[in-house]
C-alpha cells in the first residue's frame, strides 16, 4: 500500500539531503498544458545530482511513498501530475541541468535529465551539429521528460523518435540502485536492451537522470515549403514521391487542414498565413541537404514533378531563414489555436501510412452519423501519425457537447484498432489513457508489462497510476 | 508606366555574422544569402501597383555576382515581369559602392524609359542608406524616402514617411525615386507555380561596360570588427545590494 509523505518522512529526507533540495511547491507543478486536470499537493524535491536522487528514492521505497517524476511539465497525458491518492513526493529534475560531456568527433552529448530540450539543440547548433528532436514544447520540456515519454515531434520522418536518438541512459531504480547505461557505444549486443525499457516508461520503472544522446551533422542548407494538395490521398502519394526523390533529405512532412487555418484566423496566435485563401489541405515540407545540393532547388523540382502528376495545385517556398521560421510558426501555433477554440476530444493516433486517407474519410463519415462537428485533423502524416481534434460548432461551447466525448473517442479508437493502428502514437498513456490501454491492448502484451512493472517496482511507488492502473 | 526595383543579395538577416580574421570584412563563404528585406518590400509594392493597374511592368534589377540570379528569380517568383542582372564582380565579398550602383541604375532607368524606381531604404549588410538618394540626384528626379504608405496618382506620388515623432505626408511629382520602409507592406511568398513560370521569364545578363560605368572604388574599408560582447549580468537579492553594487562596483552613483 502506498502511504502519504508525512512530516516524519520529510524530516528523514532533510537529514540526508542539502537544504537546496527542498523548494516551495507552486501551482505550476500541479497543472498541465491543457488546463483540464490538476494534481494534488506533494512534497517537492529538486535534487541536483544522481546520488541525491538515489537517496530520495531509497527512503521513499523504505516507507512506501509514491514518487511523481517531473520534467518540464509539458506532457499531454497527465503523467506528471497525480490527481488523487496519498500525498506523493514530486521529484523535479530541473536542477540536474548539466551537460556532462560532449564528444564532437563521435557526435555524442551526455546530458542530465533536467536540461531543457532547446538548450540541447542550441548547444549542438553552436558546434555545427544538430540534436534533431523538435516539438512545439521544446522551450520548456526537459530531455528526461522527452525520454520518459519517447517523444516524437516533427523530425521523426528523418531521424526517428527520442528512442532512436539515445545511446543509453542512467537511471535510479525504484529501490534506489543506480543503473549506469550511459554508453558511447553504437554497437553493444550484450543481452536485453535495458535502456529501451526505461525510455517510454513514463516514470513508472525508475527515474532517468542522464542520457547519452546522438548528435547529427547539420544540413548545409535547409528550406521549407507549403504544397497545396487536393486531399489526404494526394498528400500520401506526394509523401511517397518525396521518399523516392529526396531519400533522407526530407526532414519533415506535416499535414494541415483548412480548419486549422480558420482557427488561427478566428482566435490566433497571430501568424502570417501562406496563401491569400485557405486551402482545404496542405502539406508543410522541410528539406535539409548536405554538400552540393540546394534545398530550394530540390523543392522546386519536386513541385514540378508533383504538379505534372496532378498531386499539387499550388505552393510557396521559403526564400530566407525568416520565411522558413514563419512557415513553421503556422504549424506550431495550431495546437494553441486548438486550445483556444476548445476541443470536445483530441486524439493522437497512428495507422499504417497508406491507410491515412481511408482513416480520415471513415472517421468523418462515422462522426457525421452522431452529430455535426468541426474537425481539425493535422500532424505528422509522414509517420502515419495524426492529431485528430473534434470541436463544437461555432456558437457552441465545449461543455455543450460534453456528452459526445465518449462516443467520439470510441468511434475513433475503434476505427484505429480495426486498422491495426495506435490510439496513442507519441504522447503516451499517462493517467488519462489507462482505460484505453487495457481495452485495446493484446492481453499477452498487458501481462508482460505487468510482470516487468512487478519485477522492477514491486511496491508500486514509481508514478502510481501511470500506464497500468493501480490494482 | 514601368517601374524599376533594384534588389540586393545580402547575408541572410538571421545568420550570425562572422567577421573575417584579418578584419577585411564579413565572412560570406558558405553563408545563407537572401534578398535584402527592404527590397522584398519594394518588390511587393511594385507588384501591387501593377495589380492595381497603376504600372504596366515591373523590372527587377540586381548588381553583383552571378549568383544574384537566385535573388532575381525570387523577385520573378513573387511576380516581377522580367529581370536584369549586371555582373559586376566575381567575388561575393566585394561590395559595389552606392554611387556605382546608382550610376548603373540611372543608365538602366533611362534605357528602359521607366518612370518610377522603388527601392529599399537601405541594405542590411552595410546600412549605407544612400543609393536611392544618389540615384534621384543623378536622374534629376524627385525623391521620397522611408515610405510607409504610397499612393500613385496621375502625375504625382503621395508618400507617407516615418519621421522622428510621427508621420509626414508629402507629394512628389513623377518620375520619382521612392525608398521604402519596413511597415509599407507584408511581402508575399514566392509561389511555386510562379517559380515554374519564372524559369521562362526573361533574365538579361549585362556587365558594367555595357552601360559605360567604371567600377573603380572610391571608398576603402579600413577595418571591420565585432561589437564588444556584453558582459554577463548578475542577479541581486535586494535593492540595498543593488545600491551597493552601483556605488562601489559600477561607480555610477
Ligand atoms: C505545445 C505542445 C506540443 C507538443 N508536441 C509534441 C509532439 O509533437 N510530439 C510529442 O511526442 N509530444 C509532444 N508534446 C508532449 C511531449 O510529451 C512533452 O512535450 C515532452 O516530451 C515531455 O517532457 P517534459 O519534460 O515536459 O515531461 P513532463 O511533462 O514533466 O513529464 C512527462 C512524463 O514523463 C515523466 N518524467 C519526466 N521526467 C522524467 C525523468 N527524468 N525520469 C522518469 N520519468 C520522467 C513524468 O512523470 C511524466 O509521466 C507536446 C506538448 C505540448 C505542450
Amino acid at each position: 500500500m502506498i502511504k502519504p509523505v508525512s512530516n516524519i518522512i520529510e524530516a528523514k529526507l532533510r537529514e540526508c539531503l542539502p537544504e537546496s533540495v527542498f523548494r516551495e511547491l507552486t501551482n505550476s507543478y500541479l497543472e498541465e498544458p491543457r488546463g483540464r486536470h490538476f494534481g494534488i499537493e506533494g512534497l517537492l524535491l529538486t535534487p541536483d545530482n544522481t546520488n541525491d536522487v538515489a537517496r530520495i528514492v531509497r527512503i521513499c521505497s523504505e516507507h512506501n511513498i509514491g514518487i511523481v517524476p517531473y520534467g518540464g511539465g509539458t506532457g499531454l497525458v497527465g503523467g506528471q501530475i497525480m490527481p488523487d491518492g496519498p500525498k506523493p513526493v514530486i521529484l523535479s529534475l530541473e536542477r540536474m541541468n548539466m551537460v556532462r560531456d560532449v564528444w564532437l568527433s563521435e557526435n555524442i552529448m551526455i546530458a542530465e535529465a533536467g536540461v531543457i530540450l532547446k538548450d540541447i539543440q542550441d548547444l549542438a547548433d553552436s558546434s555545427e551539429r544538430i540534436f534533431p528532436l523538435s516539438l512545439a514544447s521544446e522551450g520548456s520540456a526537459r530531455i528526461g521528460g522527452n525520454l520518459a515519454t519517447n517523444a516524437g515531434g516533427v523530425n521523426v520522418v528523418r531521424y526517428g523518435n527520442t528512442r532512436d536518438l539515445c545511446l543509453g541512459i542512467e537511471a535510479v531504480l525504484p529501490d534506489g540502485r543506480i543503473f549506469n547505461g550511459l554508453s558511447r557505444l553504437r554497437k553493444d549486443n550484450t543481452g536485453y536492451d535495458l535502456n529501451n525499457l526505461f525510455i517510454g516508461s513514463e516514470g513508472t520503472l525508475g527515474i532517468i537522470t542522464a542520457a547519452s544522446l546522438k548528435l547529427f551533422p547539420k544540413p548545409k542548407n535547409e528550406a521549407s515549403a507549403f504544397f497545396v494538395v487536393k486531399d489526404p490521398r494526394a498528400a500520401i502519394e506526394l509523401f511517397s514521391l518525396c521518399r523516392d526523390r529526396l531519400g533522407t533529405d526530407l526532414s519533415a512532412f506535416e499535414l494541415i487542414s483548412c480548419v486549422g487555418l480558420q482557427f488561427l484566423k478566428e482566435v490566433g496566435p497571430d501568424v502570417i498565413l501562406p496563401f491569400s485563401y485557405e486551402p482545404q489541405w496542405m502539406v508543410l515540407l522541410d528539406v535539409g541537404c548536405h554538400q552540393g545540393t540546394l534545398s530550394q532547388e530540390v523543392l522546386e523540382v519536386l513541385f514540378e514533378d508533383a504538379y505534372d502528376r496532378d498531386l499539387v495545385m499550388d505552393g510557396v517556398i521559403s526564400q530566407s531563414i525568416q520565411q522558413r521560421d514563419d512557415f513553421w510558426k503556422v504549424r506550431e501555433s495550431i495546437p494553441e489555436a486548438n486550445h483556444r477554440t476548445g476541443a470536445i476530444s483530441s486524439s493522437d493516433l497512428s495507422v499504417p501510412i497508406g491507410m491515412i486517407p481511408e482513416f480520415i474519410s471513415r472517421a468523418e463519415q462515422r462522426l457525421s452519423e452522431i452529430g455535426e462537428f468541426r474537425i481539425n485533423c493535422f500532424g505528422h502524416v509522414g509517420d502515419g501519425n495524426i492529431h485528430y481534434n473534434v470541436f463544437p460548432l461555432p456558437g457552441e461551447s465545449r461543455s455543450d457537447r460534453d456528452h459526445d466525448r465518449k462516443k467520439v473517442k470510441k468511434i475513433l479508437y475503434d476505427i484505429v484498432s480495426n486498422m491495426d493502428g495506435s490510439f496513442s502514437a507519441e504522447h503516451g498513456i499517462g493517467r488519462l489513457k489507462t482505460n484505453e490501454l487495457s481495452l485495446y491492448s493484446d492481453p499477452t502484451k498487458l501481462a508482460l508489462m505487468k510482470s516487468i512493472k512487478g519485477a522492477l517496482d514491486p511496491k508500486g511507488i514509481m508514478n502510481p497510476g501511470v500506464i497500468l492502473k493501480i490494482e | 508606366m514601368k517601374v524599376i526595383v533594384p534588389v540586393k543579395r545580402v547575408i541572410d538577416y538571421n545568420v550570425k555574422v562572422r567577421v573575417k580574421a584579418d578584419g577585411s570584412g564579413v565572412d560570406l563563404t558558405n553563408v545563407k544569402m537572401s534578398m535584402n528585406p527592404f527590397d522584398e518590400i519594394a518588390v511587393e509594392e511594385a507588384i501591387r501597383l501593377r495589380e492595381a493597374e497603376k504600372v504596366t511592368e515591373v523590372i527587377a534589377v540586381s548588381i553583383g555576382v552571378k549568383q544574384n540570379q537566385e535573388t532575381l528569380r525570387t523577385a520573378l517568383a513573387m511576380g516581377a515581369d522580367r529581370a536584369i542582372l549586371v555582373i559586376a564582380s566575381e567575388d561575393v565579398h566585394q561590395d559595389i559602392e552606392p554611387l556605382t550602383v546608382a550610376k548603373l541604375l540611372k543608365e538602366i532607368a533611362t534605357e528602359e524609359a521607366a518612370n518610377l524606381v522603388l527601392c529599399g531604404k537601405q541594405a542590411i549588410d552595410n546600412d549605407m542608406n544612400a543609393t536611392g538618394q544618389m540615384l534621384s540626384a543623378l536622374l534629376g528626379w524627385s525623391q521620397a524616402t522611408f515610405a510607409s504608405e504610397l499612393n500613385i496618382e496621375a502625375k504625382n506620388a503621395v508618400v507617407t514617411r516615418e519621421v522622428d515623432g510621427g508621420l509626414q505626408s508629402i507629394k512628389v511629382s513623377l518620375p520619382s525615386v521612392i525608398t521604402v520602409d519596413l511597415r509599407l507592406n507584408q511581402p508575399r511568398y514566392a509561389s511555386l507555380p510562379n517559380i515554374m513560370k519564372a524559369k521562362r521569364k526573361q533574365l538579361d545578363e549585362k556587365v558594367p561596360s555595357d552601360y559605360g560605368v567604371d567600377l573603380t572604388a572610391r571608398l576603402s574599408i579600413i577595418n571591420t570588427r565585432e561589437p564588444e560582447t556584453r558582459k554577463a549580468g548578475v542577479k541581486v537579492a535586494s535593492v540595498d545590494e543593488l545600491l551597493v553594487k552601483l556605488k562601489e562596483e559600477a561607480g555610477v552613483i
